[in-house]
This record gives C-alpha cells, structure tokens and sequence, in this order.
C-alpha cells in the first residue's frame, strides 16, 4: 500500500477540464482516472481500490453533494475532495457531516489541489493503518 | 466632516421616531394631550390663547390625528424604500451567483491549460532564453488574471449567499486589532499610519465575528484606497472602538483620505457602485458590509468632506434585541 501510486478519481462534467487537470495529477504522479459525472463515479467507486476522490459541486444530473452521500453509503474509505465556486459555513458542514474531508474553492491553482490530495491520502492511509489495512 | 452623518435605513432617527410614535399612540391620554398643548402652545401662541375649554381639546386632537398622518407617511416611506432596497439587493443577489457559478468552470479551464503548458515548457528542449522568460510571464500573467476573476467571482457568491449569523460572543478589540494589524502587514514602508483609539475595558459582543471581520476589513481597505487616492501619498487611519450609548459599540474608521462628493453619498452602498479604476474595485464592499451589518441587527454612519477625508462607524447592538432601542 505504502509505495503504491495514489489513486485519484476525478469527477467533473466539464471534459476538458478533467482531461487537463488528470494530465497534470499524472505528471506529479498520481494514478488518475475520469468520471463525467456523479453516475459514473459511482459505478468506478463500487469497483473499490479508489484512494482520494475529487468531486465538482455543480455537475447537471446528481450534484456533487449529494454524490458524496452515495459515495460514502458505497464505500466509506476514499477520500472525498469537493471542488466548488463558493465557500461558506454552511456548505461546509453539510460536506463535513457527510463525511467529506475538505472542500476547495474553484478555480484554485494546482498546488492548492495537490496538496489537499495529498493530505486526505495521509489521513486514509493512517486509518487503514488503525485498521489493520482493507 | 461637515456634510452631517448620511445614515442607512433603519437609522438611529428613524427609529427614535418611531419610539415617540409609540408612546404618543399608546401613551396615557393626559401626558398625550399635555405633550400637544406643549406643541401647540409653543406653535401658535395668540391662537393657542385665544382658545379655551372644549375647543381648544378639538383643536389639539385634529392637529394630533394631522401629525399622526403625517408621521406615519414619513415611516411608509422609509419603509417602502427598505423594501425596495432589499428586493434590489436579492435580485442583483440572484443573478449574479447564477453567473457567477457559470463564470467559475470556464476560468478553472483556463487556469489548468495555463499550467499545463507551463509543464509542457519545463519538459520541452530549451527554447531561446528570451522566448522561454516571454512565454513564463504571459502564463503567469494568465494565472493572475484568473485569480482576480476569481477573487469578483468569490465576492458576488458572498455578496449573494443567503446564510444567517451565528452569534458568539466576541471581543470587540481583538476582532478589530487582527484586522488592524493584518493590513498594516501590507502597509509595511508605506507612509500610512493607522492610530487605535481603543476604550479600555470594553465588554464582549454578541456577534458573528466571521462576518464582522469581513466589515471591519472592507472598511480598512477603503481607507487606505482613499488615502492612495487623495493629493498627499501620506495619511493617518484611526480606528475607534467604544461604547457610544449604553449597549451599543461603535467601531469607527477614520481615514485623511480622498473623502466622498456630497453627490456619491446616496449610492454608496449599492452594489457595483465604484469610483474605482477597473481591478482596484467591484463595488461590492460596502454593499456587502451593509448586508452583513443589517444582518446583525446594527447601522453604518458615513461622514465626510471630500477632500479631507471620511468616517465610516458601525454601531452595533451588545446583543441584537436587548440593547436599548435607539
Ligand atoms: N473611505 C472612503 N473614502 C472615500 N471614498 C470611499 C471610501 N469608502 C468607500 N468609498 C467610495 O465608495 C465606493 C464604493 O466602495 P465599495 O463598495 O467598498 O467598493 P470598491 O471599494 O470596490 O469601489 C468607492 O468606490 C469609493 O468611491
Ligand atoms: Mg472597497
């Protein structure tokens, strides 16, 4: 687990935006894969083996909050990062109370991004350790 | 300061009103009618003396109902414009998150192509010096162009957000000295001074200090704007805190700034209204900081004298709803 490439699962509807962003994750050395919408992330989440998932707030079909539910409903152990054009309070409870672990504000540069990935994976990875692994 | 306080509705005057309508409306009848013959006495004296027994009672009783009239036509006015003032602001609210939220995807697009092709230059054969260092400065000006639409996209999201208080207590003085000293980081070798004026010993506020630091801190920018745009590159920003009436604190900014032409007074506070070349202002500060302010069940008073410079003064309530009514 500890060597392995982390695995991000990028889901947004805006296609050039994913393919983008996934070609730069995969340059730092992430494994990224791309969902276009919150259907398709959740047939690739019940597939399991996904560490940190970056999910768009406002995506047509489910929305991005309410696909963190049924994510975590699916499969509680990846990381959930949602990305969204306004921060506040309240929003920010909701995602915590669903089981989120941060929310970004978009647009935000790269660095922002990476460094949030890079601590959900710290915390999923110290609670599989709790755990005695999956 | 000479132009007079321009105060944003509910203002300490209006509500004063509204007070002595109260007590003259549920008043005893006594103290009413002496508080009318005070009036009339003093308004037509000859008449007034000329009158006596059951006339006079009448008299004072029509020139009651006339003043009750009128009285309240002055408060459905306020009233009617507080109204509409809030409707405008929803509107303008609901729109513009909407647009917004639309901006926000397109500008994400833009600002991963700029770093994409930033990684593309690191790992390309070198290109000539001068080309590559022309190719990094536009990608960098690329991404701080994406980070100030951002930065207006962030604000009308804020400007438009629908959320209510969440009330702690909070300490005037240290809610208001982080901010003061945040700004003064930016000021550092400038030639702006800031002054505190802090009343000692100053009791907690019931508030949402997330909230009133957005206030404090739009204040504290426009100050030093105005400072930035006055005839002298140098000024002083005074920041007051005190207790103005028993349960009330007011925290004031003062700056020797640009001051405010008599003609901007009434539209301050609209949303998108700026004197401001473009990226230096959106017009939303002090639109936002009344939203907030009201919110809080509190007031902005604005003084100034253009050319001098301006005091914008926010008057809470120690805790919204029991501070003694104003
Ligand atoms: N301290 C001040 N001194 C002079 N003018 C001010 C001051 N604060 C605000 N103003 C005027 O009010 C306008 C609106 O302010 P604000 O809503 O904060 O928007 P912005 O600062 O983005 O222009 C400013 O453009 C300026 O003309
Ligand atoms: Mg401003």
């Amino acid at each position: 687990m500890e060597g392995q490439r982390p695995r991000v699962l990028l889901v947004d509807d805006e296609e050039r935006f994913r393919w983008t962003m996934g070609k730069l994750l995969r340059r730092r050395g992430y494994d990224v894969e791309e969902a276009g919408s919150a259907h398709e992330a959740l047939v690739r989440i019940q597939k399991g083996d996904v560490d940190v998932v970056v999910l768009d707030v406002k995506m047509p079909g489910m929305d991005g909050i309410e696909a963190l539910g049924r994510i975590k409903a699916i499969d509680p152990l990846p990381e959930v990062i949602i990305l969204t054009g306004h921060a506040n309070v309240d929003a920010a409870v909701e995602i915590m109370r669903l089981g989120g672990y941060e929310y970004l504000l978009k647009p935000c540069p790269i660095e922002d991004l990476t460094s949030k990935i890079d601590g959900a994976l710290e915390k999923k990875r110290a609670r599989e350790k709790l755990h005695g692994g999956p | 300061m000479t132009d007079g306080p321009t105060e944003v509705p509910p203002s300490a005057e209006a509500r004063r009103r509204g007070k002595m309508e109260l007590v003259a409306a549920t008043g005893p009848a006594i103290l009413t009618s002496a508080l009318a013959v005070g009036f009339l006495m003093a308004g037509e004296p000859l008449a007034a003396a000329a009158l006596g027994g059951s006339a006079l009672l009448s008299a004072v009783f029509s020139m009651m109902l006339r003043r009750r009239v009128r009285e309240e036509r002055t408060k459905d006015e306020l009233r009617t414009r507080q109204l509409l003032q809030a409707q405008k602001l929803a509107a303008i609210g609901e729109m513009a998150s909407g647009i917004a939220h639309e901006i926000n995807n397109p500008l994400a697009v833009i600002g991963r192509e700029a770093e994409w092709i930033q990684a593309l230059l690191e790992d390309a054969p070198p290109l000539p010096r001068q080309t590559a260092a022309e190719i990094r400065d536009s990608l960098a000006v690329i991404g701080d162009q994406v980070r100030r639409c951002a930065d207006i996209t962030h604000r009308l999201l804020d400007f438009a957000r629908k959320r209510e208080p969440l009330r702690q207590w909070v300490d005037p003085i240290g809610l208001v000295e982080d901010m003061v000293q945040l700004v003064e980081r930016v000021l550092r070798g400038r030639d702006i001074r800031i002054r505190r004026c802090y009343e000692p010993g100053l009791a907690a506020v019931f508030t949402d200090a997330p909230l009133l630091r957005q206030v404090v801190l739009n204040l504290l920018n426009n100050a030093v704007q105005a400072i930035e745009q006055s005839m002298e590159p140098s000024g002083t920003i005074t920041v007051t805190i005190g207790e103005s009436l028993p349960g009330w604190v007011d925290m004031a900014v003062e700056d020797t700034g640009c001051g405010i032409p008599p003609e901007n007074m009434g539209r301050l506070f609209d949303p998108f209204f700026t004197t401001k070349a473009a990226g230096q202002g959106t017009g939303l500060g002090l639109a936002v900081c009344h939203k907030i302010v009201t919110g809080l069940g509190g007031f902005i008073l604005v003084e100034s004298k253009k050319g001098c410079g301006s005091r914008f003064t926010v008057r809470l309530p120690r805790k919204p709803g029991e501070g003694p009514a104003l």
